[in-house]
C-alpha cells in the first residue's frame, strides 16, 4: 500500500511530508475503513446501552472482601447492601442474616428408600425455600426412578409422570448434595469461593463466585448449578428468611448448591425437603449426638453411601428396612388382591 | 490500497449484519411451570381425628354412646348396617375386637384386655408391628416435624395414622409433583430419538437412534 502511495505524494504537496502522503484516494479508502470500524465497533458495543443495570456490580460488591476476610462491620455493611439490593429487585422487605455453626454439630442426612415413594415434593419445596430460579428451572434435588433389582443410575429416570407414585416396578432413589466430608469441588475451586464449613455444609460465596463451573465438574453426584441466564424468582414468591451462604437470591455467573438449608437448621430447624416429605424417608439431625434420629440410623440400619468408590466420604446415607420395600406385598391368604 | 478496501467491506458487512441482527437469539429456557400448591404443602397425608368420634349428617357421637346399646358382636367381620364406609382391609386383621376394645368403645384394646387410649394408636398397633415400632421410638420410621435440635423448639412425631389408614395400612399411592424442565436436562421426551442425546446417559448402546428406554428395558 505504502509503495503504490509513494511515488504520487513524492512532488504533490507542498505543506510537508505528512500531508503530503494524504491523496485523496488514500483519504477516501481510509476514511471508509476508519467509519466502518467504528460502526462495528459501535454495534458490537450496542448491546452495552441496553444492559440490565443490576448485571453491573455496584462498588461495594466490586471492593468486597472474601467472606472469610471480613469483620463483622464488614459484614454488617455487606448484608445491608444486598437487603437493599433485593428490596429494590423484588419489593420484599428480607431479613437477611448470617448464623455460625453450632459447637459440637455436624449434620448428617439419612433418607430411607424403602419408604420413598417418589412423589417429588422434596424438589419443589426445596426450590421455594431457597428461592431457586423458576425459569430457568434451577433444582437441587433430582428424584432417580430406578428398576428394582438395579442400582444403575445412568439407566435410571427422572422424567417419570405416571399418574400415581411409586410405580410397583420401581423404586426411587433421591439425589442431592452429600455435604461430602472430602468434597472434590471444594478443592478444585481456583478462588476458594467454597469451602467447607465447621458443622460439615460446604458452602458457597456467590459474591466471590467466578463461574469457572470447575465444581460442577468434579462433583460426583451432579449436586450443582449453575446459573447461566438470571435467576427469575417471582416476587411474590420470595422466601424473605435468608442467610448470607444459603438462600440469599444468587447472580448470573455463579454456582450454587444444597446447604441443606442452612437458615433453617441452624436455628435448629428441620430442612424443607424433609418437613414436606409425606412419607417420612427423609431424616436430619446432628450426628455427634448420640440420641439423634441420624445416629440410630447409622448404628442401627442398613446404611449405604452412593459411588462409595469415589472416596467423596458423603454425609448424606441411604438406609432402607430390614423387610423388603413398603408393605404392599399380601399379609395372608386371605389378602389375595395384593393391589394397594 | 485493495487491502485497506476489503478491510473496509468486511467490517461493513460486519456492522450491518450485527445492527440488522437477522438471527435473533431464541433463549432455549423453557417457560417456568406451574408448581400447584398441594406439591409443597406440608400437611400429612391424613388428618385423622384423635377422638372417638363419630360422624352422621350434622350429628356427632362419641362412639360409645351408640355402642351402650347395641350389644357387641363378637367375631365379628364387619356389622351390616353401620361403618360401611369403614373397609376392613387389613391384611389377616379383619376382626373389628382386634383393635377396639369389646366393652369400652372410646378405647382400643390391649393384649390382656386393658384400655388404649383413643390418642395413642401407636400402642395399639405395636401389639403386632413391633420392629416398625422401635423403629418409630428411635425416629427412623415416620415423619418428624418441628425442630432437630430440642432445646430450640418442639419436634414433634407423626403417629401411625397420620399417614396409614388403620382400616387399609398401606401408604397412598401420590401424584407426582412436576417433573424437571431444568437447562441442562430439558423437556421430557422420552420418545424421540433425541433421547439418545441426554448427557446424563452413556452412549454406550451406541448411536441406533433408537429409544435407549426400550433398550435398557431389553438388556
Amino acid at each position: 500500500m505504502r509503495d503504490a502511495d509513494q511515488p504520487q505524494s513524492s512532488g504533490a504537496s507542498p505543506q510537508g511530508p505528512r500531508a503530503a502522503n494524504l491523496t485523496r484516494r488514500a483519504f477516501i479508502t481510509k476514511g471508509a475503513a476508519a467509519v466502518a470500524g467504528a460502526s462495528a465497533v459501535a454495534a458490537a458495543v450496542a448491546p452495552l446501552a441496553t444492559i440490565d443495570r443490576e448485571d453491573i456490580p455496584s462498588i461495594g460488591e466490586f471492593l468486597q472482601k472474601h467472606y472469610k476476610e471480613m469483620t463483622a462491620e464488614d459484614k454488617e455493611q455487606v448484608f445491608a447492601r444486598i437487603r437493599l439490593e433485593v428490596e429494590k429487585r423484588h419489593g420484599v422487605k428480607v431479613t437477611l442474616t448470617d448464623p455460625p455453626a453450632l459447637n459440637g454439630v455436624e449434620y448428617v442426612y439419612g433418607l430411607n428408600i424403602s419408604r420413598c415413594i417418589g412423589c417429588r415434593r422434596c424438589v419443589h419445596a426445596c426450590v421455594k425455600e431457597n428461592n431457586l430460579s423458576r425459569s430457568p428451572e434451577l433444582q437441587y434435588i433430582r428424584v432417580l426412578e430406578m428398576k428394582k433389582g438395579s442400582i444403575d443410575v445412568e439407566s435410571a429416570d427422572h422424567y417419570y409422570d405416571p399418574a400415581t407414585v411409586p410405580d410397583p416396578d420401581k423404586y426411587y432413589m433421591p439425589v442431592q448434595c452429600h455435604q461430602c466430608a472430602k468434597p472434590p469441588c471444594v478443592k478444585v475451586c481456583p478462588v476458594e469461593a467454597t469451602w467447607q464449613e465447621p458443622d460439615g455444609i460446604t458452602v458457597i460465596d456467590y459474591d466471590w463466585c467466578i463461574g469457572c463451573r470447575y465444581c460442577a465438574a468434579a462433583c460426583p453426584y451432579w449436586a450443582r448449578r449453575f446459573n447461566f441466564t438470571d435467576p427469575q424468582v417471582p416476587d411474590g414468591e420470595i422466601n424473605p428468611d435468608m442467610t448470607y451462604l444459603s438462600n440469599r437470591p444468587r447472580q448470573k455467573g455463579v454456582m450454587e448448591k444444597c446447604t441443606f438449608c442452612l437458615q433453617r437448621t441452624r436455628v435448629g430447624r428441620m430442612p424443607a425437603c424433609l418437613e414436606v416429605c409425606p412419607t417420612g424417608s427423609r431424616k436430619f439431625g446432628n450426628v455427634l449426638d448420640p440420641d439423634s434420629e441420624v445416629a440410630y440410623i447409622l448404628r442401627h440400619k442398613r446404611v449405604y453411601v452412593l459411588k462409595e468408590d469415589v472416596g467423596t466420604i458423603p454425609r448424606f446415607f441411604y438406609y432402607f428396612d430390614e423387610r423388603g420395600s413398603r408393605y404392599h406385598d399380601p399379609i395372608g391368604a386371605e389378602d389375595t388382591g395384593g393391589d394397594a | 490500497m485493495l487491502r485497506s478496501l476489503w478491510i473496509a467491506v468486511v467490517l461493513l458487512v460486519f456492522a450491518v449484519v450485527l445492527m440488522l441482527a437477522p438471527l435473533r437469539f431464541t433463549s432455549p429456557v423453557p417457560p417456568a411451570v406451574e408448581v400447584p400448591d398441594w406439591a409443597t404443602a406440608t400437611t400429612p397425608v391424613r388428618q385423622p381425628k384423635m377422638r372417638p368420634q363419630y360422624e352422621a349428617g350434622v350429628f356427632t357421637y362419641r362412639c360409645s354412646e351408640c355402642h351402650a346399646i347395641i350389644p357387641p358382636r363378637e367375631q365379628a367381620y364387619r356389622t351390616p348396617l353401620q361403618h360401611k364406609e369403614i373397609l376392613s382391609e387389613h391384611g389377616i386383621n379383619t376382626h373389628c375386637l382386634n383393635c377396639h376394645h369389646p366393652s369400652n368403645r372410646d378405647a382400643f384394646v390391649d393384649d390382656v384386655g386393658g384400655e388404649i387410649p383413643w390418642d395413642q394408636p401407636q400402642l395399639l398397633c405395636s401389639k403386632c408391628h413391633g420392629p416398625v415400632y422401635r423403629d418409630w421410638q428411635h425416629g427412623s420410621h415416620g415423619r418428624t416435624d418441628g425442630f432437630w435440635d430440642e432445646s430450640q423448639g418442639p419436634r414433634l412425631r407423626r403417629k401411625c395414622i397420620e399417614c396409614h389408614d388403620p382400616h387399609h395400612p398401606p401408604f397412598p399411592a401420590l401424584r407426582p409433583a412436576p417433573g424437571p424442565r431444568t437447562l441442562r436436562m430439558g423437556p421430557p421426551d422420552h420418545t424421540s430419538a433425541h433421547s439418545a442425546h441426554n448427557p446424563l446417559r452413556l452412549e454406550r448402546y451406541g448411536d441406533t437412534g433408537t429409544d435407549s428406554r426400550s433398550l435398557d428395558e431389553e438388556q
